[in-house]
């Protein structure tokens, strides 16, 4: 008895003593690869009562392992007022009113062999009768999950899928900011040090149809001609269901033809616009409507300063040596009135 | 001098004020008598097209309120990418309105289609003034779509008192539209989201180390333990990408290491688990972005060295536009209390790659 209690009591500690660390992970079993290209995003009108067919191709990247996968749809939303989707990942989330996940079939599994694509079928049917509106869903591409370790790593990746079903929809978009934008501090600015490079506006969509205005923006200051941003959402980035939408747009593009997985792609970013300092007023002209609904406009206006701190410093010399000429010369002319006695009179009063 | 700078005073003084007086007078008479009579636009204006496969044949119905109730010869419809009237006109890529029949209209009516060419249409009738108060709407049949489906196009609207779209204009307005794919979609050349996620990774995903775990070793509250993995990432998508972070810190049963909210400094001794997607010196590791492309960037959180965070859900990387392959290496901080209870603390981060809206 008294050995089985060492036993026990040694058994323990050991136990114990293993407890207060973290106990290294066992090798992994094989798991599936975790390099994937899909398609980042579908578009359909479908009418009521009629279905879209279509493909989805899935490529597996990595050139060892197969690249098994978990499909399945989710609903999203905004994560805030950009692009980014906030995706509804809980088994137990409840459906959006904007959810596609009824109508969209897609199948549950994918195995792809290493460096090998596979497409797939997918579907979405709107039954007859269907209101019209917008209706968006995600769906999502899960490797599998590691076996081991304290930190494992997976990969998914998200298409998001969209269908406009036609008809007398319900469209209203409000214009909640406009002005010059610090893309970085993501804030629009009225007295900007730093030459602005984007000019952004804030719509909020009240409607129940998701929107991509059109329309142009100009750009009016103190020196040089006018500038015209004829496109203002190239993207054509929408706003979502109840959404304030921050759209930016490059006061001046840059366009370069990138090479992109042996595809041509057309890639832009904002460079300098070469603005003077000063005072600059903005005029927004903005389209938005479905088609057979009303082409509803936006017009808004909005204005800031460029006040680079050299410009703020040569100002203040400018001034200053201003402010010394002028005096001067209000003296010259009280003492012409009259006379020097006015310049005794003033060195008395000192 | 004296003498003629107050002779000078006394004559300026009241022509100065008479001159105020003067100007303001003429500026308020041009605003009230002189200001030129403005264009109203026309109201409730909408494009409706029965077919928006692009490039097929269809009809298209265009439809708005007339505003000023005075005698319209014409409508001028130009048919442009841009909608404003103001700007220089391009032609919808595709789009031929040149075989366009008006073959009804409502409201408004007495019109005939004279055909400009392939983007212009002008609507003529007799001038008479305008009496009706609903909108009308006129139906043009045989217009080709724009193949475009990547931007909208407008319709250029213009009334005019003359039958030939010439002289000044009466009303104005632009109507929006686009064609999108078609209901059955067979094949297309769509764009990609390329994503990989390894210990790992090479900059194109075109190999990894296949490894998909760490292993930080025993925790100790004197000391920070440390992990980093990689992602390469890139799209062709004009919208860009986002990959947000997912996943609960670790935990050994219901017992867990919390992360800070915010960006924050590794502190031995605290529980604390936390993530960053740059090169940090306290503790040393990580590394920071690599890759040519300046579109895709780490979120503002995630991208200061030396502090760490750690929120399910958060985006730590993203482009709003384009953006060729970019590596990311994800550096992991994992600091204990000594009275931590016993356990293996563990959890898995899914990292989700999507496109942006």
């Amino acid at each position: 008895m008294k050995r089985f209690t060492s036993i026990v009591s040694a058994a323990f500690a050991v136990v114990i003593a293993a407890a207060y660390v973290v106990i290294p992970a066992q090798p992994v079993s094989a798991q599936s690869s975790a390099a994937l290209s899909i398609v980042p995003k579908k578009n359909y009108v479908i009418e009521p009562g009629k279905s879209v067919k279509d493909k989805l191709t899935i490529r597996n990247l990595d050139n060892q392992k197969t690249l098994d996968l978990t499909l399945r749809v989710v609903d999203f939303t905004f994560t805030d007022d950009g692009g980014t989707p906030k995706l509804f990942l809980a088994e137990d989330a409840p459906q959006t009113t904007w959810s596609l996940k009824p109508f969209l079939t897609i199948p549950k599994n994918v195995k792809i062999p290493p460096k090998e694509s596979k497409t797939v079928d997918m579907s979405v049917a709107i039954p007859a009768g269907h209101g019209a509106g917008s209706y968006y869903s995600a769906i999502v591409y899960s490797s599998g999950a590691p076996d081991g370790g304290n930190v494992g790593l997976n990969a998914s990746g998200v298409t998001l899928v969209f269908a406009n079903i036609p008809g007398k929809v319900n469209e209203d978009l409000k214009l909640e900011k406009f002005g010059a934008y610090n893309v970085t501090k993501k804030e629009y600015t009225f007295i900007a040090t730093e030459e602005p490079q984007d000019i952004a506006y804030t719509l909020k969509n009240n409607g129940n149809v998701t929107e991509a205005p059109v329309g142009s923006i100009t750009l009016n200051g103190w020196f040089g001609s006018p500038i015209t941003i004829s496109n203002v959402n190239p993207n054509e980035s929408l706003a979502l269901i109840g959404q304030s939408r921050t759209y930016t747009t490059c006061i001046k593009l840059k366009e370069a033809e990138v090479d992109f997985n042996g595809q041509k792609t057309k890639s832009t970013k904002c460079t300098s616009p070469g603005l003077f300092p000063g005072y600059y007023s903005a005029k927004l002209d903005l389209f938005y409507g479905q088609n057979g609904n009303r082409t509803q406009e936006i017009i808004g206006s909005a204005s800031f300063w460029y006040l680079p701190w050299w410009f703020i410093i040569l100002m203040i010399f400018i001034i200053a040596i201003l402010a010394y000429v002028i005096w001067r010369v209000y003296s010259w002319v009280r003492i012409k009135l009259y006379g020097p006695q006015y310049k005794k009179r003033s060195s008395r009063r000192r | 001098m004296q003498h003629k700078l107050f002779r000078f005073h006394a004559l300026a003084h009241p022509l100065h004020h008479m001159g105020m007086v003067d100007l303001l007078a003429l500026v308020l008479a041009m605003v009230i008598f002189v200001a030129p009579v403005s264009a109203l636009r026309f109201q409730e204006r909408s494009l409706y097209m029965n077919s928006t496969v692009p490039g097929e044949t269809t009809s298209y119905t265009v439809s708005f309120r007339y505003m000023s109730p005075v005698a319209v010869g014409s409508v001028d419809m130009l048919f442009c990418v841009d909608p404003i009237p103001y700007h220089p006109c391009v032609t919808p890529p595709g789009l031929d309105v040149s075989n366009a029949v008006l073959s009804g209209q409502s409201g408004e009516t007495g019109y005939t289609a004279n055909i400009q060419s392939a983007n212009h249409i002008v609507l003529t009738r007799i001038p008479s003034v305008i009496t009706a108060t609903d909108p009308s709407s006129y139906k043009f049949d045989n217009i080709v779509n724009p193949t475009d489906t990547t931007t909208s196009f407008s319709i250029r609207l213009r009334s005019h008192a003359s039958t030939d779209a010439t002289g000044p204009q009466i009303d104005f307005g632009s109507v929006k539209g686009q064609v999108t794919q078609g209901i059955v979609i067979e094949t297309q050349v769509p764009p990609m989201l390329i994503f990989c996620v390894a210990e790992q990774v090479n900059d194109n995903c075109d190999g990894t180390n296949n490894n998909y775990y760490t292993d930080m070793g025993q925790l100790d509250p004197d000391s920070t333990l440390t992990a980093q993995s990689q992602m390469a990432v890139g799209t062709n998508a004009s919208g860009g990408f986002a990959i947000t972070a997912n996943g609960t810190p670790p935990a050994a049963g219901t017992n867990v290491i919390d992360s800070p909210t915010a960006p924050t400094e590794s502190t031995p001794g605290a529980n604390q688990f936390g993530i960053n997607l740059v090169a940090n010196n306290s503790p040393t590791v990580g590394n920071d972005p690599e890759g040519i492309w300046t579109n895709a960037v780490t979120s503002p959180d995630y991208g200061v060295p030396n502090r760490y965070k750690f929120v399910s859900g958060d985006v730590v990387a993203y482009s709003p536009n384009v953006s060729l392959m970019k590596k990311f290496t994800v550096s992991y901080i994992l600091n204990s209390r000594s009275d931590i209870r016993p356990g293996v603390y563990s959890t898995t981060i899914t990292y989700i790659a999507s496109g942006r809206f």
